[in-house]
């Protein structure tokens, strides 16, 4: 074989990907042409109406787009005291001991595990707790889907964090310690600081990660197609309404359906797009 | 491709047929897998009777129960042979659709099942459902709960009300019945497969809302009867149109079915005015195409089909309805749908003579 | 500088200390409880008959369940559905992100692979569900019907951009001078290529490769909307199939099913866990 055949067959192969990429926008733009075209597109992203009366058909993605930035926050905000100090034990306390490794392994397996049996898990243990500790009346809802959100993407921060906090120049981190800082100091005032914008960045891709996540949001979240109006009350996000009413949808609410999906893709794009490119630079510095 | 996969696959299904010993006892044709989609309110009984079905014809009969909705969009593209609805079709989604035959397999009822610590019998009229479920009764000791039910111990608690998250006729029945006996419903929700409901909590088919009223102390909520006996969930007398106040039984079911039947059976009994009747009865209906050849499909597939509506009309499978906790239907039913089967076509052609 | 002060930075260090173990010690609850749940829960259903029986019809299930006696059947439709469909997915999926990966890994400063690689971090991002509509727009609706086929086809696109970026990461790392001594020795690209570098990053490529069949073999999302299920054992490819996760899902749904729900989780839970421990052991093994 010579060169440059072999040069044609390794980019018709990587062609793939792009093939697959555009044919992914264009088979969803297509597909949602008739919602935007029949509702407008601003208006299709701020009604709240979702209701399938035939004849008065209404469908607008706002309640979802709440839902589902709803739970993704409130993820994130759950998993920021668990995920740090993971980071920061395999990073830094004891980077490269045996502890460290267990507890990486660990978070591997967390990260492994299917998000249909994290739904199971949330569904029949931790909604009980809910419901017997008083937090929600119902069990389901905005609060139990992030509660295991955030625990399902505490693997993926910790160990993306772990990474940037040990690239934290060692004579950095002794100069201050022959300054007298203790451990702590120097994890405030050195390792936060120079590591800070690639540890964002890896909340950033988690955000991405909660944004398109489907069972488990689906058998936690209640599943009604209102805007929630507290962390207690159910909801659906645009991934869920998605998984829920996909399979039997039509015309016009299939084509409102693939919208969600496609304003679904092009947020995570975004997000994933914007935390590639910060982790990028934070790895230059 | 797909034809030689599908030749591959009646091959098995042949050879299996013949290890069986010779169970396929239809010398006509040879035995068809036909396939359906659609509600799961009375699933339990077509599995019965598609596996009696199978032995005593040896066509076999995949269903998957993927509610009402979806089991009418597979119809539509015609990707199955036949779609199991409880509720029948529009006027307006007939007109969409090529010309398609309803036919009705038995009676179910669809209960309000609840979890309340402690009761055993709740009386309900159809109004007060409708304001629980429209939110406007938001506590089990509202008084017009305790006013129906004297002398039972409802509790202090929010009600939460379960519904379904997909498509379905068992939804369509019961906020038809809604509709009926509540007008503030009929204005702010209306009857149909999917309705917004403003409060509570959503699951997924008939099970899955049996399986979070089990899971939630204080929900209410509706599914087929089956499910909630099966599951020994306590389930509401509920008052029908003459005063009474009456428990889902075969015997009640049928009785809402006393009154006349339109032609193509495309009729909803809930509410009926008869007396006994418990009062969110209904009819589940199988839909096929007038015109059997669509999508490839053979002749055989055709006949099979009609064979197996024909059978579920027969006496045989009606007398088991109850068995499984549905009712058998009315003699009118019966002849009426023999009667439009006889329209049924291949190629223009009638295949029943 | 008083002592007080230096005792309090002290102190706060070491409570810094303390609270971070706490903190990274309960992260390891959640695995436990969930690993504990299931195995209790699903340990004696595992027979013959669970791994041999297809999923009893709702009618068996409800005559069981009022019977109080066990559920007939077990998960054997789905465990061969997943087969079948993890089965082609991985013979497409492997050779094309393979070929990719290289490419990429040749060509790191050429535009076009830049795009590419920015492409497969787009895909490896985008959610699970997305990828089921798409395919169901691409292969459910021309076919006609949910077929094993569609869902091989969403299992395929989930696990390309996984192969192609551990691909390219192991080739990248892969000592310059290996490719040198190669070329010098008077092979050119592709022979190098195929009998050097891909050979010394076949445990690097196996790993990916372990991993991305386990991050797929969990999806659900995608094969509800393309393999739809089925509760008889199929092997025909144009036809709907189940899978193991499809399974649980259903179970998830029907309250009468429901026992079975925690034998098919731990079959799940052990073979996903399995492949990652496998892949891990490879992965050290490996770097030595």
């Amino acid at each position: 074989m010579n060169d440059k055949l072999y040069r044609i067959i390794l980019f018709v192969a990587a062609l793939i990907v792009p093939i697959v990429c555009g044919g992914v926008v264009y088979a969803l733009v297509t597909d949602a042409y008739d919602a935007f075209e029949h509702f407008g597109f601003l208006n299709f992203l701020t009604s709240s109406q979702w209701s399938y009366t035939a004849g008065n058909e209404q469908y607008g993605a706002l309640p979802f787009i709440t839902g589902t930035l709803m739970t993704a926050l409130l993820a994130l905000v759950f998993c920021i005291p668990f995920s740090l100090p993971v980071a920061l034990f395999v990073g830094e306390y004891f980077r490269g001991t045996k502890v460290a490794s267990v507890l990486s392994t660990v978070t591997d397996l967390l990260a492994g595990i299917p998000s249909i049996i994290y739904g199971l898990w949330g569904f029949f243990t931790l909604r009980p707790i809910l419901m017997a500790l008083d937090i929600s009346p119902q069990g389901s809802g905005v609060l139990t889907a992030s509660l295991v959100l955030a625990i399902m993407i505490i693997p993926y921060v910790a160990s993306l964090s772990a990474e940037f906090i040990k690239m934290v120049p060692n004579d950095l981190k002794e100069g201050a310690y022959s300054l007298g800082a203790t451990r702590a100091e120097v994890i405030r005032k050195i390792i936060f600081p120079v590591a800070g914008s690639g540890i964002f960045s890896s909340y950033v891709l988690a955000i991405g990660r909660a944004l398109g996540e489907t069972m488990t949001v689906t058998m936690l979240i209640g599943n009604t197609n209102n805007i929630p109006d507290s962390i207690q009350s159910t909801g659906n996000s645009m991934a869920s309404i998605i998984a829920n009413q996909f399979g039997e949808a039509d015309d016009l609410r299939l084509s409102s359906l693939i919208a969600i999906g496609l304003v679904l893709f092009l947020i995570t794009a975004l997000i994933n797009i914007i935390g590639k490119i910060m982790i990028k630079r934070a790895r230059i510095v | 491709m797909k034809q030689i996969f599908s030749s591959i696959m009646t091959l098995a299904v042949a050879i299996a047929m013949a290890s069986c010993g010779g169970n396929a006892k239809n010398g006509a044709r040879e035995a068809q897998e036909l396939s359906g989609a659609g509600a799961t309110f009375p699933l339990p009984f077509y599995n019965v009777v598609f596996e009696n079905f199978a032995q005593v014809n040896g066509d076999i009969v995949a269903y998957g129960g993927v509610g009402s909705g979806g089991g009418v969009r597979n119809l539509r593209d015609k990707v199955v042979d036949f779609a199991g609805s409880d509720a029948f079709l529009t006027d307006k989604e007939m007109a969409e659709m090529e010309p398609v035959v309803h036919v009705p397999t038995c009676m179910g009822a669809v209960v309000v099942a609840y979890n309340l610590d402690g009761v055993k019998e709740l009386k309900l009229t159809g109004e007060v459902v409708a304001d629980i479920f429209a939110g406007k009764i938001r506590m089990w000791n509202d008084e017009r709960l305790t006013a129906l039910n004297p002398g039972v111990a409802l509790p202090a608690e929010a009600i939460i009300p379960v519904f379904r998250s997909d498509g379905s006729g068992t939804t369509f029945i019961f906020t038809d019945y809604l509709a009926k006996v509540s007008p503030m419903w009929k204005e702010k929700f209306g009857a149909g497969k999917s309705v917004n409901f403003p409060s509570g909590q959503a699951a997924k088919g008939n099970p899955g809302v049996a399986g979070v009223i089990s899971q939630t102390k204080n929900s209410i909520g509706y599914v087929g009867s089956e499910y909630a006996f099966a599951q020994k969930i306590p389930y509401a007398i509920i008052q029908n149109a003459i005063g009474e106040f009456v428990l889902p039984t075969a015997e009640s079911i049928s009785a809402a079915a006393a009154g006349t039947i339109p032609a193509d059976t495309r009729t909803s009994i809930t509410n009926a005015d008869a007396a006994g009747a418990y009062p969110i009865s209904a009819f589940t209906w199988i839909i096929i195409y007038k015109e059997q050849n669509y999508s490839g499909r053979s002749k055989e597939q055709a006949e099979a089909t009609l064979d197996l509506l024909q059978y579920i009309l027969s006496d045989e499978v009606q007398n088991i309805t109850s068995e499984v906790h549905y009712a058998p239907l009315p003699a009118k039913a019966k002849e009426l749908s023999m009667e439009n089967l006889k329209a049924v076509t291949y190629d223009g052609v009638a295949i029943l003579q | 500088m008083d002592r007080s002060k230096i005792k309090r930075r002290l102190a706060k260090d070491k409570l810094m200390l303390w609270g971070i173990c706490l903190l990274a010690a309960l992260t390891a609850v959640p695995l436990l409880a969930i690993l504990g749940e299931v195995l209790l829960r699903g340990y004696h259903q595992l027979s013959w008959a669970f791994f041999t029986e297809p999923t009893p019809t709702a009618y068996k299930a409800m005559k069981a369940f009022e019977a109080g006696e066990p559920i007939p059947g077990g998960i054997a439709n789905g465990i061969v559905g997943t087969m079948i469909m993890l089965g082609m997915a991985v013979i497409v999926a492997v050779p094309l992100g393979v070929l990719c990966g290289a490419c990429l890994a040749e060509n790191s400063k050429n535009r076009f692979a830049l795009f590419v690689s920015y492409l497969t971090d787009l895909l490896q991002g985008t959610p699970s569900v997305i990828i089921g509509i798409i395919t169901y727009i691409w292969v459910v609706v021309p076919m006609k019907g949910y077929s094993a086929i569609a869902g091989s086809v969403a299992l395929c696109i989930m696990m390309v951009p996984l192969i192609v970026r551990s691909t390219e990461e192991t080739l990248k790392i892969l000592p310059a001078s290996l490719k040198e001594v190669g070329l010098a020795l008077g092979g050119n690209k592709a022979r190098v290529m195929m009998r050097v570098q891909l050979p010394a990053a076949f445990g690097g490529i196996f790993t990916g490769i372990l991993l991305a069949v386990s991050r797929v073999i969990g999806e659900t999302a995608p094969l509800m909307f393309t393999a739809l299920g089925c509760s008889l054992i199929r092997f025909s490819v144009d036809k709907p199939i189940s899978a193991v996760p499809l399974l649980i899902w259903e179970f998830f749904n029907d309250p009468n099913l429901q026992e079975l729900i925690w034998g098919a989780s731990l079959f799940l839970l052990l073979f996903v866990l399995a492949l990652n421990l496998t892949a891990k052991y490879l992965a050290k093994k490996w770097n030595q």
